[in-house]
């Protein structure tokens, strides 16, 4: 019974965060510290659900090793972009109003987050989609959260009509996967796919799906709503973009590609092969020439979905594994790197230049964004060498030598600007003073963020554990 | 009428749609393309299910489920562009566009 538990949940926390602010009228203060205190309960409760088995609840809610896993993530996301939001509803921060609506903002989080449950425990084609969309439509509102800011209300026009075409590719895509197999639920479609010829309206749908998502997940031809997006929404929702939605999208591939999909997977891998690699690329260029730091943030991410859509290509047990390894560094790199933009751009713009001398004003600051960085950047003592160094061992059990090979050079690529960004904390003089303080609640979250990356890293009995579930 | 001109219709309606979003500058009428493209795959769906698939049933409800679930998008849409009207007083394209480097 404790497996359903958590996600019993996260359904209730919208709910329950709407009526402590509509009938008990508490204040900001308390609704912060008790949906920072509910993630972290059912953080601490995921944590207790034994892995390895397969639970079946209303005949195809499934809960397996792979979906606690995503599950954690999921959870640790929204736990850690609420606790990002604490200063962006208490003061105006980086020159913009401050934002309102703690509750509800709180809320959506929680709805996004349940979407991506839903996704990882779909098994079917209308769960999968529900799922997709649950966690889809509160970042369009999230996005427009600050209604006085023109930049937030314009990025999210832009990121509903994009996000709404590519729910259409996808609709488009099930219909002809539905029409193609006759039904919507995994194991009759696996069937299908498994005994039929190559079937033209089975490509047909590939490709429509994979479109699809090819544009929440941010891949190469469909990247470009990305920068725009990032850097005009408020700091914590560009972080839970770049990482749930980012997650959902990845999610939702490994569940069809590694699910139904699993007999064509050595058909279509050259195709993804071919998205990965240029996604890669595409991004490690774009971020060469950025001067605001969450448009940069946008290449960055960009770059590391390219990373992680590489570890599809390879057989299940391990292929899931390196998703998840990687997909928990990526959560800790990143949110460590907007925790601390958000602390240098406290009261001005966000950009490379607001970093400027950073390792005088503040030598503990600058650390943990060499070591967040160098972890996205892929340095070898830090997490994010290990992920990459997982997902590279995944995809050469196929033999995708060429690939890994791209990827490896184009690491270089990707040193260049993460160390430009260094430059700009390390080297450079700073144009005009400007006091930077860290609130303690931010400073504690901080070092426990720089210790994880390193500790993921270091202690290899972690990534051990996760390894020894998947078997 | 046969599965091929359902078939036909649909992939027709979703061209029109895709046009529709490139070409249209009114934010209003981008949104009313989107949704001839999800009507689109709604038309799939039903004709799949009335003529070749073993389970009818699936293929009406997702249809009745994704009318539902465009609703919810349609509805946030709307509300981001009363947001927009406010500031803007205008749904044109064209006059929002902003130079980003």
């Amino acid at each position: 019974m404790i497996t359903i538990f958590p996600d019993i949940l996260i359904l209730l926390f919208p709910f329950v965060m709407l009526s402590l602010k509509l009938f008990l009228k508490v204040s900001l203060k308390t609704q912060e510290n008790f949906a920072v205190g509910y993630f972290l309960v059912v953080f601490v409760t995921l944590n207790f659900i034994l892995l390895g088995q397969n639970h079946f609840y209303l005949s195809n809610w499934k809960i397996d090793s792979f979906g606690i896993f995503m599950r954690e993530i999921f959870v640790l996301s929204s736990l850690l972009a609420i606790s990002l939001s604490h200063n962006y509803f208490n003061s105006s921060v980086s020159l913009k109003p401050k934002l309102l609506n703690f509750s509800e903002f709180s809320a959506s989080v929680g709805f996004a987050a349940f979407g991506g449950i839903v996704v990882v425990s779909a098994n079917d084609l209308l769960t999968l989609f529900i799922g997709l969309e649950l966690a889809t439509i509160p970042m369009y509102a999230l996005v427009a959260w600050n209604k006085r800011d023109s930049e937030g209300t314009e990025a999210a026009i832009k990121f509903i009509l994009t996000g709404s075409v590519a729910t259409a590719f996808e609709l488009f895509g099930f219909s002809y996967l539905y029409g193609f197999s006759g039904f919507i639920t995994f194991p009759e479609i696996t069937n299908a796919v498994a005994t039929a010829q190559v079937s033209p309206l089975l490509w047909i749908s590939l490709l429509f799906i994979i479109s699809g998502i090819g544009f929440k997940m941010t891949l190469f031809p469909f990247h470009l709503w990305a920068p725009d997006i990032y850097e005009g929404a408020p700091t914590p929702v560009t972080a839970i973009l770049s990482v749930t939605s980012k997650a959902v999208a990845i999610t939702f591939l490994t569940v069809l590609v590694l699910g139904p999909l699993h007999s064509v997977q050595k058909e279509i891998s050259p195709f993804l092969a071919l998205l990965a690699g240029a996604t890669l690329f595409v991004g490690n260029l774009g971020a060469l020439s950025q001067s605001k730091l969450r448009r940069f943030m946008a290449f960055s991410s960009i770059s590391q979905a390219g990373y992680i859509l590489i570890a599809l290509l390879g057989n299940t047990p391990n292929a899931k594994y390196s998703i998840v390894y990687y997909l928990f560094l990526y959560t800790f790199s990143n949110y460590l790197a907007f925790f601390i933009f958000s602390v240098v751009g406290k009261n001005q713009a966000e950009t490379f230049s607001a970093l400027r001398g950073l390792s005088e004003k503040n030598k503990f600051l600058a650390i943990s964004l060499l070591i967040a960085l160098m972890s996205l950047a892929g340095i070898p003592p830090l997490a994010g060498f290990f992920g990459k160094l997982q997902i590279f061992t995944t995809a050469a059990e196929n033999g995708h030598f060429f690939l890994i090979l791209f990827a490896v050079l184009n690491n270089v690529l990707a040193l260049y600007y993460y160390i430009q960004v260094l430059k700009s904390a390390w080297i450079d003089k700073p144009e005009k003073e400007i006091a930077l303080s860290i609130p303690t609640k931010q400073k504690i979250i901080i070092l426990i963020l720089t210790l994880s990356v390193l500790l993921l890293g270091f202690l290899p009995f972690l990534s051990n554990n996760l390894s020894i579930a998947f078997l | 009428m046969t599965l091929l001109h359902c078939l036909i219709l649909a992939f027709i309606l979703f061209s029109i749609g895709i046009y529709g979003v490139l070409t249209n500058r009114h934010l209003i009428g981008m949104l009313i393309s989107i949704e001839i493209m999800l009507n689109a795959a709604n038309i799939n769906f039903v004709a799949f299910a009335y003529f070749k698939a073993q389970d009818p049933t699936a293929g009406t409800l997702f249809s009745i489920f994704s009318i539902a679930i465009t609703a919810c998008e349609m509805a946030v849409a709307l509300a981001i562009l009363i947001a927009m009207y406010r500031k803007h007083h205008s749904l044109d394209v064209n006059n929002q566009e902003k130079n980003h480097e």
